[in-house]
Formats: structure tokens, sequence, C-alpha cells
């Protein structure tokens, strides 16, 4: 008799279990996936990003979610998987977003990821016999120009680095008219680093009338830098460019305080503007400038990256790129009007691939975004300065004086 | 189910990289130069059919058929070193060609774009299965038409006098040679049947990913192309595949999914140490091969 109670009791709280669950399953869900490198140099992105996008769905959780087609509110929901910085993996990860009820990726960290990432997407959404996938994706971090051209489902809110080396070079023929000689260093075996000398640097500089002395090159990986510190000795420019990451840059300017080493000034990458460089080499980069597009200069700034910290992450420009993202996405659901059910899923992806396609500008935080024909994304952008182990905007093109 | 058509094609080229080392293995030779074979295969059979419009079943054979001429000339140097002389020079050769494809530009205009390899940039727009319309299943039976090939030869010879031959040499050479086995023809023709194989998973390689550059051919491929076999055991074919799935499928691809992506960075390590440990012959070594035959092929006393 009292196994039979047991028994009935169980079964009664199990069936009671089965009630609630379909009341538990009517909150709908979107699901972000984001994805990026989690190990090895270049990690610290990957951190970075996964903290700022669950930073941008709490907020908007806690909002009440994003408004679906029927009216309905939808929980966001963010996930993150680390690709190690290989294509292999990248690919992987997306195609498994694509076969579950993802709507859409944030991602990836590396350049080298992103190509055949988007190599695999359709390229064209009016060509029917194209068998790529159809998936959107939002990158964040990847900013090796031109990218997302590949695919039409490729759209990116990264730094025009072009630009913003135009703009810092112009910056410096006006208030440092007494550099006159460059020399560049870049990580050679990393397509954003080679391509931020090769492509944007190497091309600004002369343009504004700086000399170009030489060139030195090493690996993501190397330790030691030596020789190449040696080499910029000899040359003894006036301003040395570091197209390098936080790992390598820190290891090179190290060496060059080593060997004596100290040019009128020190440019760097894009994506050396962030803490992990202060954290590695802060007093020999002690007045080293970089554009970028993100700096905590205005409350809005403040606040997320007071967000993005309390996620155990890091605000810089590419993280913020990742919050930014998720933000994005939440009024172009709205505004593409998902339904959000598992049999719509197909058509949602599209609507918010076209919602994203159409759009002109977006707002970030620095301002206004200006978005391209080509998916790009034109941002908003200040010089910073290293100065005593933090960055401090040196220079606001909003506000010229 | 797409996913796993995808990893099933993640698979199946990273098979046939550890088979494409397993025949030099099976020689004696430890080779760090699979990669460079595999580079120049999925090079030249991406400029087959991205640049010059080629059908992927020219492609692919074309492709084959440099990486073999290329690890043949390779394979006579590399006769003059033995043990870790040898990994030294054939790490160097794959550095080398490497750094070749690091610093070759050759690019043609298509329409509006320029194609083809651009240095460090890369190789993108490899299309031929998207603009064809092949599905990921299709994409994925193609690769699997070429592993089970590749399989099958390397199963038929293991069991001929040729797998007795390089096994001979593999085990003691000086032996092999008091027997009249010709050392120099056996290691070249080694390291050209293992370039060959790498050249076809090279073009297989650029066509599903559809990008290629230098960094994907240093010396991480090249370690994993002898972990491969190495791990899964010298004693059949089917060690590499089942090694392939130990590492690409359940420690890269399902680990992070089942305890999370940090994890798995410090078990991936672990798990290879006690793979190896457990299994100092390879995860199908004699033993189980030998129980395996048994389970397939009838004792002619039974």
């Amino acid at each position: 008799m009292k196994k039979s109670a047991l028994f009935l009791g169980a079964c009664a709280l199990a069936l009671a279990g089965f009630a609630a669950a379909p009341a538990s399953s009517q909150q709908r869900v979107i699901k972000i996936a984001g994805f990026g490198a989690k190990t090895g140099p270049v990690r610290s992105f990957g951190v970075n990003s996964e903290a700022a996008m669950r930073a941008a769905a709490a907020e908007i959780n806690a909002k009440g979610g994003i408004k679906l087609a029927d009216g309905k509110m939808a929980k966001v929901e963010v996930t993150f998987d680390d690709d190690r910085c290989q294509a292999e993996d990248g690919i992987n990860l997306v195609r498994r977003y694509a076969s579950s009820d993802v709507l859409v990726a944030v991602g990836p960290t590396c350049s080298n990821v992103a190509e055949p990432l988007f190599g695999i997407l359709q390229k064209k959404v009016s060509d029917e016999k194209d068998s790529g996938l159809r998936f959107p994706i939002f990158t964040d971090v990847a900013v090796k120009a031109g990218l997302a051209q590949i695919s039409e489902w490729a759209f990116r809110n990264t730094p025009n680095e072009p630009l913003l080396y135009d703009a810092l070079f112009k910056y410096l023929q006006a208030k440092r008219p007494e550099l006159k000689t460059i020399m560049g260093g870049k990580e050679g075996d990393f397509a954003h680093s080679k391509a931020g000398w090769d492509a944007v640097m190497k091309v600004a500089a002369p343009k504004y009338g700086m000399n170009i002395v030489g060139e030195v090159e090493w690996k993501l990986t190397d330790t030691t830098f030596t020789t190449q510190v040696r080499e910029m000795k000899a040359k003894n420019p006036d301003v040395i460019a570091i197209a390098a990451h936080p790992f390598t840059l820190c290891g090179v300017v190290k060496e060059m305080a080593r060997q004596g080493v100290k040019p009128k000034l020190i440019i760097g990458l894009t994506s050396s503007s962030s803490m992990e460089t202060m954290e590695g080499c802060a007093r020999q980069v002690e007045g080293a400038i970089i554009p970028t597009t993100f700096a905590p200069v205005n409350p809005e700034a403040k606040r997320v990256a007071g967000l993005i910290a309390k996620q155990k992450g890091s605000a810089d420009l590419h993280s913020t790129a990742a919050w930014e993202n998720v933000i994005i996405l939440k009024s172009v659901i709205e505004a593409a009007k998902i339904d959000g059910k598992p049999e719509t899923l197909a058509a949602d992806r599209r609507k918010v691939r076209d919602a994203l396609a159409a759009l002109k500008e977006t707002q970030g935080l620095l301002g206004v975004t200006k978005r391209t024909e080509d998916r790009e994304a034109i941002k908003p952008f200040v010089f910073v300065t290293a100065k005593g182990g933090n960055w401090v905007v040196s220079y606001d093109p909003t506000k010229p004086n | 189910m797409d996913y796993l058509y995808g990893l099933a094609q993640t698979i199946g080229v990273h098979t046939i990289i550890g088979l494409s080392a397993y025949v030099v293995l099976q020689t004696g030779q430890v080779t760090m130069a699979q990669a460079a074979f595999y580079a120049v295969g999925a090079y030249v059979s991406a400029m087959l059919t991205t640049l010059w419009g080629l059908n992927i079943l020219i492609a692919i054979p074309v492709a084959a058929l440099v990486a073999m001429v290329l690890a043949g000339l390779a394979g006579f140097p590399a006769l003059r070193f033995k043990g870790l002389m040898l990994v030294v020079a054939t790490m160097a050769l794959g550095e080398a060609v490497r750094e070749f494809f690091f610093n070759f530009d050759y690019q043609i205009a298509k329409g509006d774009l320029k194609v083809g390899p651009a240095g460090a940039e890369g190789f993108r727009q490899i299309r031929y299965f998207y603009e064809r319309g092949w599905t990921t299943a299709e994409v994925a039976a193609f690769i699997w038409m070429f592993v089970i090939g590749i399989m099958a030869l390397l199963w038929w010879m293991d069991r001929s006098r040729i797998g007795a031959v390089l096994r001979a040499v593999g085990e003691d050479e000086l032996a092999a040679q008091s027997v009249g086995i010709n050392l120099t023809a056996v290691k070249v023709s080694a390291f050209a049947i293992g370039g060959a194989i790498a050249g076809v998973g090279g073009a297989l390689y650029a066509h599903y990913t559809t990008h290629v550059e230098h960094t994907a051919f240093g010396v991480l491929m090249a370690t994993f192309a002898i972990a491969y076999p190495i791990l899964g055991g010298l004693s059949s074919v089917f060690g590499t595949l089942i090694a392939v799935v130990f590492i690409q499928g359940l420690l890269i691809q399902w680990l992070p999914i089942l305890i999370g992506g940090e994890l798995r960075n410090l078990l991936f390590g672990l798990l290879i140490l006690l793979a190896m440990n457990l299994r100092p012959r390879g995860l199908i070594d004699p033993r189980v091969a030998r129980t395996l035959r048994g389970l397939f092929v009838r004792s002619p006393n039974a």
C-alpha cells in the first residue's frame, strides 16, 4: 500500500512536470550564436566578445526581450563557441548552427576563419543554383578589408582601417610635422596584421609626407625579436608602426626598450588598443598612438564598458562591436517581423539578412555608424594614446579643438 | 544533418592526409613533409578549377600527380637521412613549400573580381561545389569516395607483396637489403605514393573550405598527419580512420559540446597521452587488427 502510494505520488509529480513543460516552452527564444578564438594568442578577443554578447543579451532580456511578429516577446539566448582561429572549426560550427534553431551568428575573431566561412555561404541571394549555406553572419572582430564582399549573407561591424589610418597620418602631418621617416613591423603570417601594414599604413604614410625607410616582420607566435629590433635601430626612423596584436607588440616594444630604440612615436594596430596591451607592456608603449572605434568617451560607452566588465570581459573596439551587433540584431529582428517559430526558421533567417542589408546606418557606442552597399561599416573613431597604463583619447574628430 | 555531413567532410579529408603519412611510416621513415604535398594538391587543383574552369575529376588527379612528383623528388635526398635528421629535413621542406605559397601571387581577372593565389592573403573563391549546386551530403559522399578508394588500395597493398616489402624495410633495412630489396626504390615509392595521397587530400580540402592560405599547411598540420597513423596504429588502415574520428570528431568537435570549450584544451592532450599509454602500439594494434580480421575473414580451417 505504502509502495503504491509512493508510486502514485511519483507519477503525479512526473505528470505535473509534463503539464508544466508546455507552459515553460511557450516562452519563445531567439538564439544568437557567438563564435571566435578563445584559445591561442588572440584568445582575449573571443573572451571579450562573449562577455559583451552576454551583457547585451542580459540587457535586452531585462527589458522584456525581443518583440516578434505576433506581438509576443521572446528572450534572447546567447551561446559562444571556440573556433580556435581554425578555418575548419569555424566552418563546422556554422554548419552546426545552420542545422539547429540558431537564427543568426556573430563572429568570427580571425580573418583566416571568416574568409573560408563566408565562402561556404550562398554568394548571391538571387542565385538559386548556388548551394552555399543560407545563414546570416554578422562579424564583430575579423577586420581584414573587403571580406563581406564574399557573400550576401555576410555582414560586418568592424573598423574600416584604410580610413582610420588615412585620418591618423593626416593628423600627424598637421600636428607633428617633425615626423619625416617611418619604419613598419608586422606579423607576416597573420592576415590582418600583414594587411594592416602592407595595404593600410604603408599606403597612407607616404601620402602625408612620411618616407618609408624599411620594414621588418615576425610571426604571431614569435617570442624573440632581437634581429628585427636591431634593424629598426640601424634605420633610426622617427616613427615605428607596429602592425601586430598585443602578444607580439609587447615583445617588440620590450626588445626596443632593451636595445635602447626610442622613436619619436610608435603607431599601433587597431586591435592593440586593448587592456591586454596595457597589462603586458604599459611602460614600454607609453606615448604610442592608435586609431580605434571604441573608447569610453561618453556616458553610454562608459556604462557598456561597465556591463562588459561585470561579465568578466574588457571593452575594446572588438568586444563593443559584439555588443553593438546584438543590439542591432534586436532592432533588425523587430523591424523584420520575425515569427520565431521552428517552421519559419529559414524564412526568419532570410528576413534578418534582408533587414541587415537594408540598413543605411546604425547607432554605435561612439555615434552613428554608416553601412555600405557591400555590407561593411564605416564607424566613428578616435585616436587613443597610451598614458600611465591607460588608453587616453588624444583626438576626437567630432571635437577637433 | 548538414552539420554531420560537414563533419564527415572534415573527417574524410583528415583521414586522407593521415593515410598519406601511413604509407611512409610503413617504411620506418618519419616525415613532416605531408603538409607540403597537401598544400601542393590544394593550390594546384584550386587553380585548375577556379582559374581555368577544369572539371574537378581532372583537377584532382593532376594535383595528385604534381604532389607525387614533388614527393618523389624529395624522397631521393631524404634517403641520406634517418630518424631525427629525416624529421628535420622533411620539416624544412614543408616550411620551404609553405613559404613558397606565402609569396606565390598569381591572379587573373574573372568578371569584376581578381581570383587566384594572392600570397599571404591566400586563395579565395574556390567555390566549385557550391557554384554547381552540390549539397553538403553530396560533397561528403564525393570526399568519402576517395577515402574508401584510398583505404581499399592501402588495405590491398598491406596484404600484397608490396606491403610486405614496405614493412620489411620499416622493420629492418639491413635485413631487407640482404634479401635483395632495393631500398632506394622502396623508400622513394613510399614517398611518392604518400605525396599523391596527400595531394588528393589537399585538393578536396581546398574545395570544401573554399579558401586556402599558407597558415593551413604549417607544422601543426604536418604533426597531425603523422599523429593520426601513429595514434591509430600501423597495423591497419582503419587505425588512421579511428584516430581521426577520435581527434577531429570526439576531441575537437564533440568534447566542447559535452563539457565546454575551456576544459577541452586540458583534456585534449590528456586523452591523447592516455590513449598512447593504454595502447602504445596504436588504437588498432596488431592483436586488435588480427581479431578484426578474424571477424570478417573466414579462416580456411573453419
